[in-house]
């Protein structure tokens, strides 16, 4: 492996302070429709954080679109200026030796964009170079980490600092249908910051992240309408709509761009040592594991990150490898396959080696 | 797929159309006849034209167990070479072919274990299956998780503890095996076996093998949905597809 791969050398992350379980959303908001209770009682996820407004008179989150979206701003302002913190603290970095700023959300629309307000609020230079990412749903993660690790490539010596930031309770609708019920209780808010740098040693005492080899995706145009937003007439809000055969889409194809990304490196599924997954909802990774032939303790902290802060968007990848990170098992050389899955519908997946 | 010896002579592969015949060349089970098993299992796994997986001995003995001129009484025991052993018997439990243990004679410890993580045991009349570890101090490896699920807890405490050899027809009436075939005739038995299994679609197989698996350690609920993402990768295959195009000719 060459000195110029770019590594993810540290991993910051943030929630709103407010941790609910999913009986405390329930109750809070006079849910009683029993085929949407159950959705929320599912054991797959079983605490978020969440920015959840006081219920109206008729116990209800009544926040117009307007709302939704100062909300957006203020969650991302907010949770992304701890995970940009905590990810530079262990290098000894501070924001204006960040060469390159990469935003990454969906929950709502800015202009100017995160980029812009972090900018503004954290102490990057004026000279930073920016990108935001905007639109691309939970797999976009990755989709801006291939220009982020770029950048990094082809500027050895200067940090590069990726930022996604999704306040997913922007996003609610609030009625008695499964549609609704399914996304309310599945999205949590988070915010996680990834810094990528090559030649940049990486934080003392700590293990060293892994580095960025090969990206593949698979877009899957026959089902570009199975995750989306819509306008909400009758509410006058978006709303996100999730297509039930989404997983089974996802299934007939996870293997594909796998299969691509090992075999341009000559290698085999038995030699990928960690598996990062988006935690996309639990049928989800199912379908994953049973396609690309991966256990369920492949899928140890995917899963986890689930149950404890729900899907979290295109940042929910980088929840996972701060886990992989603390738990101190990956050793030099192990390789890891990232795979994150959204609207599109796509699917996209990285190559890693530590 | 390579065929011949392996790891200096410890195995012999062998093709015989979409069957791959392993012979253990050695009585016993030492890191090099692991490390060329799971060599073998590689070049296996990569090759699909391979449908089904014979794992054979040597006449009179399948294999003895483990090998203790690997151990130094003097030096720390180490416990890296179990681990590899149990990660290349999951590798062949799991394997997405049709797994056969061709076992004639001596099938102890170690042998034994082996033989648990094929999908069938046939075994000729003059067989002894035989679970000695305890007795010699140590433990039979992963049988302890396995054995209880083919013959139930009490049959595997009589044979763990007791350490007493089940012949060819007590090990079948408890499930221990599936089928006795003639001391002369092991090959019989075996092609037998084989054919019983008709295609072994690749796909089909490796997720019904999984799903079993998982199903002694998974709550319903949780093995409900690997269930449907299983099988709707498995109604997505040609097999299916080739199922269905026939049940429709009809």
């Amino acid at each position: 492996m060459s000195a110029a791969h770019p590594r993810l050398l540290s991993v910051g992350t943030a929630n709103p302070p407010d941790r609910y379980t999913q009986a405390e959303v329930i109750d809070r908001f006079r849910v009683v429709n029993p085929g949407v209770r159950r959705v929320f009682l599912s054991p797959h996820v079983q605490t978020r954080h969440l920015y959840l407004p006081e219920p109206d008179a008729e116990g209800r989150p009544n926040e117009p679109q307007g709302a939704l979206l100062r909300k957006h701003r203020k969650g991302a302002l907010e949770l992304g200026a701890l995970a940009v913190e905590r990810a530079l603290a262990p290098l000894g970095l501070r924001p204006a030796e960040v060469g390159y700023l990469c935003c990454v959300s969906s929950t709502g629309f800015m202009l100017p964009g995160i980029s812009a307000m972090l900018c503004k609020h954290l102490g990057f230079l004026p000279s930073t170079h920016r990108l935001d990412v905007v639109g691309m749903g939970c797999n976009a993660g990755l989709n801006g980490l291939n220009p982020v690790a770029q950048w990094a490539a082809t500027h050895p010596g200067r940090p590069a600092l990726m930022v996604c930031a999704e306040i997913n309770s922007a996003l609610y609708v609030y009625d008695d249908s499964m549609a609704s019920g399914v996304v309310n209780s599945l999205f949590g808010d988070g915010c996680a910051a990834v810094v990528v740098a090559a030649g940049v040693e990486g934080p003392a005492g700590r293990p060293a992240g892994p580095a960025v080899l090969d990206f593949e995706s698979h877009l899957m145009p026959e089902a570009w309408d199975a995750m989306r937003y819509e306008w909400e007439e009758s509410h006058g809000k978006f709303s996100f709509y999730l297509d039930r055969d989404v997983p089974y889409v996802l299934g007939v194809n996870a293997h594909l761009p796998v299969g691509r990304l090992l075999g341009r490196h000559g290698l085999k599924r038995r030699d990928v040592q960690h598996w990062l997954i988006h935690s996309g909802g639990r049928k989800v990774i199912d379908a994953i594991k049973y396609t690309v032939g991966i256990t369920e303790h492949d899928v140890r902290h995917t899963v986890g990150v689930l149950r404890d802060m729900g899907n979290l968007g295109s940042g929910s990848f980088l929840f996972s490898l701060e886990r992989l990170l603390r738990e101190g098992v990956a050793a030099p050389g192990d390789r890891c396959v990232m795979m994150t899955m959204g609207p599109g519908s796509t699917i996209e997946t990285a190559l890693l080696q530590f | 797929m390579s065929q011949g010896a392996m790891g200096e002579g410890a195995l012999r592969l062998r093709r015989e159309g979409d069957v791959a015949w392993v012979e253990l060349r050695r009585p016993t089970i030492n890191m090099r006849v692991v490390r060329a098993l799971s060599d073998a299992l590689d070049a296996l796994e990569d090759d699909d034209s391979v449908r089904f997986v014979v794992i054979e001995g040597q006449p009179g003995c399948f294999c003895a167990g483990i090998d203790f001129a690997d151990f130094r009484p003097d030096a720390p025991m180490d416990i890296h070479g179990f681990h590899k052993w149990e990660q290349l018997c999951a590798r062949l439990e799991r394997l997405s072919k049709a797994t056969v243990a061709a076992i004639d004679g001596v099938c102890t410890g170690g042998g034994a274990q082996l033989a648990l993580v094929c999908d069938v045991r046939v075994a000729t009349r003059r067989s002894a299956l035989q679970f000695d570890e305890i007795h010699k101090g140590f433990l039979p490896g992963m049988a302890t998780f396995r054995l209880a699920k083919f013959i139930g807890l009490g049959r595997a405490k009589r044979l763990l503890l007791q350490g007493a050899p089940a012949g060819a027809e007590a090990a079948l009436a408890m499930g221990l095996i599936d089928a006795i075939a003639e001391d002369d005739a092991l090959d019989v038995g075996v092609r037998e076996q084989l054919r019983a299994f008709g295609p072994a679609h690749p796909v089909a197989t490796e997720l019904g093998k999984r799903l079993l698996l998982e199903s002694y350690a998974e709550p319903f609920e949780q093995a409900i949905g690997g269930f449907l993402a299983a099988q709707h990768r498995a109604i997505s295959q040609s097999a299916f597809l080739e199922t269905l195009a026939a049940a429709r000719q009809k």
